[in-house]
């Protein structure tokens, strides 16, 4: 669905909950449940509690919506609270409690071919991302969901793109030092469809 | 400690990994479940804010009538302790007995408050602050 369609739903929709028809929030959480969900994944990797925690997130943008000033998009503002409502329910049960050194090592480059060896060794390193520190997981958590836009992501975190891009430089540095082996291990056919931006790479 | 990685290949690699991550599909009854917690939500009456406009005159009332309460008191306290002498202790029960109205209106104000702290409290518990 293009880009301006939504946000023009979105906005027909708001304005029918804040005229007091609550059966038009049902088209707002119709569009953006799948985002909700994969965001609140990427911050627990649990899919039960992410789907209570979008809905939780759901929840809040009922309660808020009135409060929203239209000066940003709407995705913008369900996004940022989404992100605060994610954070609060992590910081009073966090996800994970493994140290990022305690994160079990994935395979080496010996077993590069294998399919299972090399799911294995990706979800280290996504398990790896929660084990971060707190500062440097959401922006790097943020980026990824947000297909390496810095820009959204400080958009979501409310802070400015500066602050955010040098919390993620760090934070990926930290994840290279722990998984030295990936430097070996060229992973040819995902590096040639996935082109990242090279803004903050360094 | 400096690191001999190379990281445009390291960072190649994790962005790559964790950028390929497989979309999750809501549950079937995601939907539903948010939109019923959501007409729970819309059925319950909105909580009536407290009228803070409305009562600031009072409030500002309150809080003359108690500084002006406390600073009697101060005065009278130092005005009795100034008059009390060891060598007459008679007078100490004099200078109490001139203390004892003040007394009674530091309890006068202290009662309502209590009562409306008490009250606030209960009505919190019952959600309707």
């Amino acid at each position: 669905m293009p880009a301006a369609m939504s946000a023009e739903e979105d906005l027909a929709d708001v304005n029918r909950v804040l005229a007091g028809e609550a059966q038009a929030f049902e088209g707002i959480v119709r569009r953006w449940q799948g985002p909700l969900v994969n965001m609140a994944w990427r911050y627990c990797r649990d899919r039960g509690r992410a789907e209570d925690m979008a809905q939780e997130a759901f929840l809040r943008v009922w309660r808020g919506l009135a409060g929203w000033r239209r000066e940003s998009s709407f995705s913008t503002w369900l996004f940022a609270l989404a992100a605060n409502v994610f954070r609060s329910e992590l910081q009073r049960f966090p996800a994970v409690n493994v140290p990022l050194e305690d994160v079990a090592e994935p395979a080496g480059p010996a077993t590069q071919h294998d399919g299972l060896a090399e799911k294995q060794s990706h979800d280290a390193v996504r398990r790896a991302v929660l084990a971060l520190p707190q500062r440097y997981r959401e922006p790097v958590v943020l980026y990824y969901f947000h297909e390496m836009d810095v820009g959204a992501a400080s958009r979501t975190m409310g802070l400015p793109e500066g602050t955010v891009k040098a919390r993620l430089a760090r934070g990926r540095e930290l994840l290279r030092r722990r998984f030295p082996h990936l430097n070996e291990q060229n992973t040819p056919q995902l590096s040639s469809t996935l082109r990242p931006k090279k803004e903050v790479l360094q | 400690m400096k690191s001999n990685l190379n990281p445009e290949t390291d960072l190649g690699s994790i962005d790559a990994i964790l950028s390929a991550e497989d979309e999750l599909i809501p549950s079937s009854g995601f939907l539903a479940a948010t939109m019923e917690r959501v007409r729970e939500e819309a059925a319950f009456p909105k909580p009536i804010p407290f009228p803070w406009l409305r009562a600031l005159p009072g409030i500002a009332l309150a809080v003359a009538v108690l500084g002006w309460c406390g600073f009697e008191l101060v005065r009278a306290v130092l005005r009795s302790a100034r008059e009390i002498s060891f060598a007459q202790p008679q007078l100490i029960t004099v200078n109490i007995h001139a203390l004892e109205p003040a007394g009674w209106v530091a309890v006068a104000l202290v009662v309502p408050m209590l009562s409306w702290i008490l009250s606030r409290r209960i009505a919190g518990r019952s959600g309707l602050l």
